[in-house]
């Protein structure tokens, strides 16, 4: 049990929530981008018989993308919120010792864009609900856009300071 | 009896947009006036966007967090020997995800038209004190040197930013407000990050 706890206590415990803030955005991620895919390209419905794979994923209906990107969203942020400790504490000092400047200030521009696309949820989750109005359609894309930016933005430069000193590095 | 009663309701609600009396169109034109969850929504995404880039660009943080000794200290501290680097990054989102929701709540209760029309001031007050900070700072060579100077030029331009707000909310027309009430949904987080990601340049021009 002492084992046990020291393991969940160490470095193994940030690493498993790490890998875990990974899966999270990794479905995050898929989520969001197929959504963009139907919001901006869409197909029509006489297509959708004979498409292949990619023309499916356009025609499906973007609605059905926002239940799983704000449940996704929240715990993936909370758990990043989480991670950022170790971040701030192991990784960012021996970055800037390495000056490692631009990882550095895109890891707080990620901070930035990923807390205004948090705070942007309750209306993106209102703009999508069914019956869709016409009066959002613009507001919709544009909402989705952004997510999708910021989820994409915060996936890849995350994924550069892990690559810093992070699971597998 | 009846006449009495929808007079007076049209009469003590001015800034409803849904009242029977109002045209189609202009029902149309405040579609989330339909919904107190949209009018909060809607406002809370604006207000965070300004109260997160304005806490931030200040330092402002509900509380420090140091996170080498678990220590959390109320409003904003410096990093002090032997309790390793400060986080300010909780104390900003607390604040404004705090002040963010107060504000959606009170939004939820007034008339939208008041609404509407502070919404502009607010907006109007945050570009254009950004933007009036921003060629006061370019204009004075102190600032490379002098925080004091920068500091002193941050409530200075406030004056000015300030009054044009004000005027602008007066004189837009209703329509325009309207209108333009849901753009800011986009316009304010894409400002923000703009002046944000700005602030990073530090960062990117070693």
């Amino acid at each position: 049990m002492d084992a046990l706890l020291d393991m969940l206590q160490g470095r193994t415990f940030w690493r498993i929530l790490l890998f875990l803030h990974f899966v999270m955005a990794v479905g995050l991620l898929a989520a969001v981008s197929l959504q963009t895919a139907a919001v901006l390209m869409p197909v029509r419905q006489a297509a959708q018989a004979a498409g292949n794979f990619i023309t499916r994923v356009r025609t499906a209906p973007p609605a059905w993308y926002v239940a799983a990107i704000v449940i996704l969203y929240v715990p993936t942020f909370l758990l990043g919120a989480w991670v950022y400790i170790k971040y701030r504490t192991y990784v960012r000092i021996p970055m800037e010792q390495n000056s490692h400047w631009w990882t550095v200030g895109a890891f707080e521009f990620k901070e930035h864009i990923v807390s205004m696309g948090m705070a942007l949820l309750p209306a993106y989750w209102f703009v999508w609900q069914e019956p869709l109005s016409e009066q959002y359609a613009s507001m919709r894309k544009w909402l989705t856009l952004f997510l999708a930016v910021s989820v994409w933005y915060a996936f890849l430069v995350g994924h550069t300071a892990n690559d810093f000193r992070g699971v597998g590095s | 009896m009846t006449q009495t009663l929808d007079v007076h309701e049209r009469i003590s609600q001015p800034g409803r947009s849904h009242t029977i009396s109002e045209p189609a169109s202009t029902a149309a034109a405040v579609p989330v006036a339909a919904s107190k969850f949209g009018t909060f929504a809607f406002t809370f995404a604006i207000a965070f966007a300004i109260l997160y880039t304005l806490l931030e660009q200040m330092n402002w943080p509900l509380f420090t967090y140091h996170p080498a000794v678990g220590k959390i200290d109320f409003w904003m501290q410096r990093p002090r020997s032997g309790e390793g680097p400060p986080m300010y990054w909780y104390g900003w989102l607390a604040l404004s995800f705090a002040g963010a929701g107060v504000i959606g709540w009170i939004a939820t209760l007034v008339p939208h038209r008041w609404l509407q029309r502070t919404t502009v001031f607010c907006c109007a007050l945050a570009i254009v004190w950004s933007v009036a900070f921003i060629i006061a700072v370019a204009m004075d060579d102190r600032t490379r040197f002098d925080r004091d100077v920068v500091t002193w030029l941050a409530w200075v331009s406030a004056i000015p930013s300030f009054l044009a707000a004000a005027v602008v909310s007066y004189f837009i027309p209703l329509h325009w407000a309207q209108r333009m009430w849901t753009s800011w949904l986009l316009i304010m987080p894409i400002g923000g990050l703009a002046i944000l990601g700005y602030s990073l340049k530090q960062y990117f021009l070693r």
